[in-house]
């Protein structure tokens, strides 16, 4: 068994994650993407990424598959319209991918409830600028510390985060869904967090 | 500087994009103002990113693919000139939801001290207000009957449990009951995010409960 650490080298820069396969094949794709408008590129994204946008759109249940499809096809169109401001110093491609999954499928929702509002889930998500080259290292180990980790949590942590993360619910929506006390729902993100070493600082 | 933040869970909620509107534009301020909770909620959206990585995968059909692929000639890459830092003070959110400046919108006088402008958010369960208490002013003893998030923007005040000041993140909870006064030394504008109206428990103020309505979209 590889262990996270092995995958990140002396400057934090990860080098093949469990499949042996580069981590960075992703950046790479958005580079190219942003530098020569690649398709080939955007089709290897496409195919590793759509489907797990499908299955994100899909969890939570309350999108038909068509709409589940507009959205992944929206999320790719705005990957390659968006690409150039994607910087492979400081994110992951994954995670910046991730955030803009999750911000469509926000905005879809709620168009479909039929919102009248001048603000994007875009413009309510928190612009991850500004960071030293310290706190992009420590960042890039935490995130490497996560991937390890988020297995070995128990099903009953795990659960709780996938409903709120994958299926977009708030702490007391899964509490009257699990028909759990508020607090056992808080609990078990908190103890979730302490696990993968995700923590306030003093 | 900032001595109260959001709690852990609650960056969880807002990192996952689970909040309601109203609440998420409240703690993305607060966030995008303060280093430590801006370097947790990235943590935090890493996580998110790990748990969609291992998602079981739902195919997608090349016909998918393709109507994609003959859609980019429309979209072509935008260009980005990295980062144009806004010179206004005023958060981006809500230079967003006004019209000009604090001193530009409608404000409603509650009494000699406290005036509220009601910002329209979009979102149908939750109030979005600005909460302007003049220089020492207080705010009559009150009770909450739901959730009150409060970024204060400008100012600070105090309550018997402690002193707050600019970019300070609260909550209150159903049954607090507390009584803001602003700081003696200048005007206090707050953000208030509420999903039920005040009660007044100040007796002067009380024939005013009938008539506090939640006052959203």
């Amino acid at each position: 068994m590889q262990t996270v650490t092995d995958t990140i080298d002396d400057e934090g820069k990860p080098l093949i994650d469990a499949d042996g396969k580069r981590i960075d094949e992703w950046s790479e794709c958005l580079t190219l993407i942003a530098q020569k408008q690649d398709r080939a590129a955007f089709t290897r994204l496409f195919r590793h990424f759509a489907p797990l946008m499908k299955a994100f759109a899909l969890s939570g249940s309350t999108l038909s598959a068509n709409h589940a499809d507009e959205l992944v096809q929206e999320v790719m169109l705005k990957v390659w319209q968006k690409a150039g401001a994607f910087n492979a110093e400081k994110a992951a491609a994954s995670t910046w991918i991730y955030t803009i999954a999750r911000n469509c499928r926000t905005d879809l929702y709620r168009r479909l409830q039929k919102f009248d509002t001048p603000l994007s889930a875009e413009d309510v998500s928190d612009s991850q600028d500004s960071e030293e080259a310290f706190l992009v290292l420590h960042q890039k180990r935490s995130r490497e510390r996560i991937r390890g980790l988020i297995k070995e949590l128990p099903n009953d942590q795990a659960q709780i985060l996938a409903k709120v993360y994958m299926e977009g619910k708030t702490h007391s929506e899964v509490s009257g869904e699990l028909d759990l006390p508020l607090g056992t729902v808080k609990s078990r993100v908190r103890l979730a967090l302490q696990k993968l070493q995700i923590q306030l600082e003093r | 500087m900032t001595n109260f933040h959001p709690d852990l869970e609650l960056i969880t909620e807002y990192a996952a994009g689970s909040l309601p509107l109203a609440q998420g534009a409240c703690v993305s301020i607060h966030v995008n103002q303060c280093r430590r909770c801006q370097r947790i909620a990235g943590q935090l959206t890493d996580l998110g990113a790990s748990l969609f990585e291992a998602l079981q995968p739902v195919p997608v059909g090349d016909a998918q693919l393709d109507a994609v692929l003959a859609r980019l000639d429309d979209e072509k890459p935008l260009e980005y000139s990295h980062r144009k830092s806004s010179p206004s003070s005023t958060p981006a959110i809500l230079q967003r939801l006004m019209r000009g400046d604090f001193s530009d919108l409608n404000w409603r006088n509650i009494g000699s001290t406290l005036r509220i402008s009601y910002l329209k958010t979009g979102d149908p369960d939750h109030e979005f207000a600005l909460y302007h208490i003049r220089a020492g002013g207080r705010i009559p003893e009150h009770t909450h009957r739901g959730t009150e998030m409060t970024l204060i923007l400008e100012g600070g005040f105090s309550d018997a449990n402690g002193s707050y000041h600019k970019g300070d993140f609260l909550i209150r909870r159903p049954g607090d009951v507390h009584a803001p006064t602003a700081l003696q030394s200048e005007d206090c504008i707050c953000l208030a995010v509420l999903d039920a109206p005040l009660r007044f428990t100040d007796w002067k103020f009380r024939w005013m409960n009938p008539f506090l309505k939640l006052r959203t979209a």
